[in-house]
C-alpha cells in the first residue's frame, strides 16, 4: 500500500485512494465544496488544492490519486491564498443574502470564509449578476440560482442516487446555472436529501423554509418510524416544537432519508393531532377516559365472556407498546383473541431505501408472536366477521389495515388507540390518544432484524402518555393489572419475554447513532 | 402537439446507436440533424430526443444549451452572424452590426418581422485574414464593409423575392 505523508503526518492508504480520503483518515480537514463521499467526484470547485512535492501546479485533492512517497502540505500560503482567490471567485456575484437565507448558520460559504476568506468585496453590490430566487423545484424544494456556487452535488445525486436526473447545468462558464424542465420539478421520493448536501442556501426545503434559526435546533439521535427500512435520523427541534428530519449515515442502515419518512413528524402538529381522548365523539381529557375504556372491557368480558374481546397488536407501534397489548391481552382480559400477525412482503423498493413494507415493526410483532401465540390473522378476521366478538381493542392503522377483509364494524364497539383523527376511518365511541415515538422510547425492528431505539426529543401534550401506559392504567382500572407501571417495569419485562436479557444493550445504543452528517 | 422527430433523424439515429458505444454519444450529432431541418431546436424536441434515446431531458437541455450554435428561438430564413472578435472588431465588425440593427430595426439576437433575417454577433468565425466576416447560414462574406452589406442585404431580399 502505498505510503505518504500529509503536513508532515505519514499514513498507508491502499492504492486508488486520493489525498482527500487520506488526510480525512489522518483528521486533518480540508475545505471542500463540490466533493461528497457518497457521490462521484467531480472536481469542479477547486476549494480543496493542496500542495504536492515535485509538482509544479497546486493538485485536487479530492480527484488526486495518492502515490507512494508523495509530499502533500495543506498549510503553505500558495494553498491559503489559493483557497482566499478561490472564495473571492465563489463570491463574486453571491448575494449575500444571509439574514433571510435558510442555510445561515450551516453554510460552507459562510463557514470558509471565516476559516479562509476574510476579504473585502471587489464588486459593488449593483454590480452582481442577478439570477432568479425562489424557484419552486418539486414539491419540497426550492431553488435560489443567486446563491448558487455551481458544485454540481446536486445534478450528480439526480444522476448517480435516485437516477432520475431531472436537473442539469445549462448554459456555459460564465451563463451556467442549474436549471430543470419548465414546469417540472425534482420529483423523485429523495428530493430533500439534495438540501441536505448543497453546501450553500441554493436548495433549501420548503418545509423546513423560515421555520427555525439553525443555531437554535437542537438534536436528538433517532429512528425513522416511516417504514421497514429503520433508517437513522437526526430530530431538530427546538422548545418542544420538531422543525426537521435528517438522516444520521449510518452505514448498516442509510445514507439519505427519503422524503416521505421525513415528512413523519407532521403529525405530531397536524390540526388533527389528538391531545384528548374522544367519548362519544365529545373530547374529554385523556385520564378519565381510561375508566371508560375499562368499563367498556369489564362489560364484554362479563357479559359474553372474555373470549368475546378481541385484542390487536400493531406493526405500527413500538415492541414496548405491543408487549404491553400482549400483556393485556393474555394476562388481564385472559382472552384468546389476540392478533399479533400482521407480517407483509419485506425489501428494499426502488434499489436505494424504501421499504415494500410500509410499517416499522412487523419483525418486532414477530418477536413477540414467538412469545405470546395468538390467532393468525384470517383466523381473527374469521371471528370478528362471525359476530363472536363484542368489542375491539386495536390501535387505529392496524385496524384499518384489516378493515377491507372486515364486514361492517359499526355494531362492534372499540377501544381505539390513535395518534391523529386523520387514522380513523371509522367510527369508535372510545379513542384514547398516545405519546409518538418523538415524544417517548421505543423499540423498533427493521426488515434485517436490526432492533433500534426512538428517542424522546420533545414531550407529548400535556396528559398524554406513552400506549404502554395507557393499557397498564386501563388494565389497573379493570382490577387485573399487568403490572407495568413505569420504564424499570417496562425494560425489565422487555428484556425477560421479548429480546433476552442482553440484546438490547448489545445492539442499540441510543445517542450514539448520529455518527456524522450527510452535509458533509 | 407532440413533437415528432423526422423518419430521417430516427433513422440516422439508429445508424449512430449501432457505432457509438455510449448512446449519449449520438445526442450532438442527432440535434444536429433535427436543426438541419427546422432551423432550431424547440423544448419538444429535446423531450423527444431525450424519450427516444432513454436518456433524461435535463442532459439534452444541459447540451443544447452548452453549445452556442444550437438555436433555442425559430431563426430567420437568413442568420446573419456577424464576428466579433478582436481582428474582425479592429476592421469596423462593431460598426457592421451596429450598422445592421438600423438597416433591419432589430437588436443582435432577433429576428425581423417578416422572418427574414436574425441577427447574431458571435465568436471567431476562423477567417481573420479576410475579417470582417459575416456569415450567412454556412456562407462566409469576408472583408466586409458598410456598402458591401447593403449589397448583401438586397442580394438576399431578392433572392427571397425570386423563390
Amino acid at each position: 500500500m502505498p505510503k505518504l505523508t500529509i503536513d508532515g503526518k505519514t499514513i498507508e492508504m491502499p492504492k486508488g485512494a486520493t489525498i482527500l480520503q487520506a488526510a480525512q483518515a489522518l483528521g486533518v480537514y480540508i475545505p471542500r465544496y463540490c466533493y461528497h463521499p457518497s457521490l462521484p467526484v467531480s472536481g469542479t470547485c477547486r476549494m480543496c488544492v493542496v500542495e504536492v512535492e515535485k509538482t509544479a501546479k497546486l493538485q485536487i485533492a479530492c480527484a488526486t490519486e495518492i502515490a507512494d512517497g508523495m509530499a502533500v502540505r495543506t498549510d503553505t500560503p500558495a494553498v491559503k491564498k489559493a483557497r482566499r482567490d478561490v472564495l473571492e471567485y465563489l463570491l463574486i456575484n453571491h448575494p449575500v443574502d444571509c439574514p433571510i437565507c435558510d442555510q445561515a448558520g450551516e453554510c460552507f460559504l459562510q463557514d470558509y470564509y471565516m476559516d479562509h476568506g476574510l476579504h473585502k468585496s471587489r464588486i459593488a453590490p449593483g454590480d452582481k449578476i442577478r439570477r432568479s430566487k425562489r424557484r419552486a423545484a418539486g414539491k419540497y424544494l426550492t431553488l435560489d440560482n443567486e446563491r448558487c456556487i455551481l458544485c454540481t452535488r446536486c445534478v450528480r445525486f439526480c444522476d448517480e442516487v435516485t437516477r432520475t436526473g431531472e436537473l442539469t447545468v445549462s448554459g456555459r462558464n460564465d451563463a451556467s446555472f442549474i436549471d430543470m424542465k419548465e414546469g417540472k420539478g425534482v420529483d423523485n421520493d429523495y428530493s430533500l436529501n439534495i438540501a441536505d448536501i448543497c453546501p450553500v442556501g441554493a436548495f433549501t426545503s420548503r418545509d423546513f423554509r423560515f421555520k427555525a434559526r439553525v443555531w437554535f435546533l437542537k438534536k436528538t439521535g433517532s429512528i425513522c418510524t416511516g417504514c421497514a427500512a429503520g433508517c437513522n435520523i437526526e430530530v431538530h427541534h427546538n422548545e418542544g416544537i420538531v422543525h426537521r428530519l435528517m438522516p444520521a449515515p449510518n452505514p448498516e442502515t442509510n445514507t439519505w432519508l427519503c422524503d416521505r419518512g421525513r415528512m413523519t413528524y407532521k403529525v405530531l402538529r397536524a390540526g388533527d393531532r389528538l391531545s384528548k381522548a374522544r367519548i362519544k365523539k365529545g373530547s374529554m381529557e385523556p385520564e378519565p377516559a381510561l375508566r371508560q375504556a375499562a368499563h367498556l372491557i369489564d362489560d364484554a368480558a362479563h357479559r359474553a365472556g372474555p373470549e368475546s374481546v378481541a385484542v390487536l397488536g400493531s406493526p405500527y407501534l413500538s415492541l414496548e407498546d405491543n408487549l404491553a397489548i400482549a400483556e393485556l391481552a393474555s394476562g388481564s382480559i385472559k382472552t384468546g383473541a389476540l392478533c399479533l400477525d400482521f407480517s407483509c412482503e419485506q425489501g428494499v423498493k426502488d434499489g436505494i431505501l424504501i421499504n415494500k413494507d410500509q410499517t416499522p415493526n412487523a419483525n418486532g410483532l414477530k418477536l413477540l408472536r414467538a412469545r405470546y401465540g395468538g390467532l393468525d390473522q384470517n383466523a381473527l378476521i374469521g371471528l370478528i366477521n362471525s359476530g363472536r366478538i363484542k368489542l375491539i381493542v386495536a390501535e387505529a392503522r392496524a385496524l384499518n389495515s384489516l378493515r377491507e377483509k372486515l364486514r361492517d364494524l359499526s355494531n362492534i364497539p372499540t377501544v381505539i388507540l390513535a395518534l391523529a383523527k386523520s387514522d380513523l376511518d371509522f367510527d369508535s365511541d372510545c379513542v384514547l390518544p398516545y405519546a409518538s415515538y418523538f415524544e417517548t422510547e421505543g423499540h423498533f425492528v427493521n426488515y434485517k432484524g436490526r432492533i433500534q431505539k426512538t428517542a424522546a426529543a420533545v414531550a407529548a401534550p400535556e396528559g398524554v402518555q406513552p400506549l404502554w401506559l395507557v393499557l397498564s392504567k386501563i388494565s389497573s382500572y379493570t382490577g387485573a393489572p399487568i403490572k407495568i407501571e413505569d420504564t424499570k417495569a417496562m425494560s425489565a419485562k422487555l428484556s425477560e419475554y421479548a429480546l433476552g436479557k442482553s440484546v438490547i444493550p448489545a445492539i442499540c445504543k441510543p445517542g450514539s447513532i448520529a455518527a456524522k452528517s450527510t452535509r458533509e | 402537439m407532440a413533437y415528432k422527430i423526422s423518419e430521417r433523424t430516427l433513422a440516422e439515429i439508429d445508424r449512430l446507436l449501432k457505432i457509438y458505444p455510449q448512446k449519449e454519444a449520438v445526442l450532438i450529432p442527432a440535434l444536429h440533424e433535427m436543426q438541419k431541418e427546422a432551423g432550431w431546436i424547440p423544448e419538444e424536441a429535446m423531450d423527444a430526443l431525450g424519450a427516444r434515446l432513454n436518456i433524461p431531458y435535463a442532459r439534452v437541455k444541459g447540451v443544447v444549451t452548452f453549445y452556442t450554435m444550437f438555436n433555442r428561438l425559430p431563426m430567420g430564413r437568413f442568420h446573419l452572424q456577424v464576428c466579433r472578435n478582436i481582428s474582425c472588431h479592429f476592421a469596423g465588425a462593431a460598426g457592421m452590426l451596429r450598422h445592421l440593427e438600423d438597416k433591419l430595426n432589430i437588436k443582435e439576437g432577433e429576428t425581423t418581422e417578416d422572418g427574414l433575417f436574425t441577427l447574431s454577433a458571435v465568436e471567431c468565425l476562423g477567417s481573420c485574414g479576410t475579417a470582417p466576416v459575416i456569415a450567412v447560414n454556412e456562407t462566409y462574406h469576408e472583408n466586409m464593409t458598410v456598402e458591401k452589406t447593403d449589397r448583401l442585404l438586397a442580394e438576399l431580399r431578392a433572392e427571397n423575392n425570386s423563390d
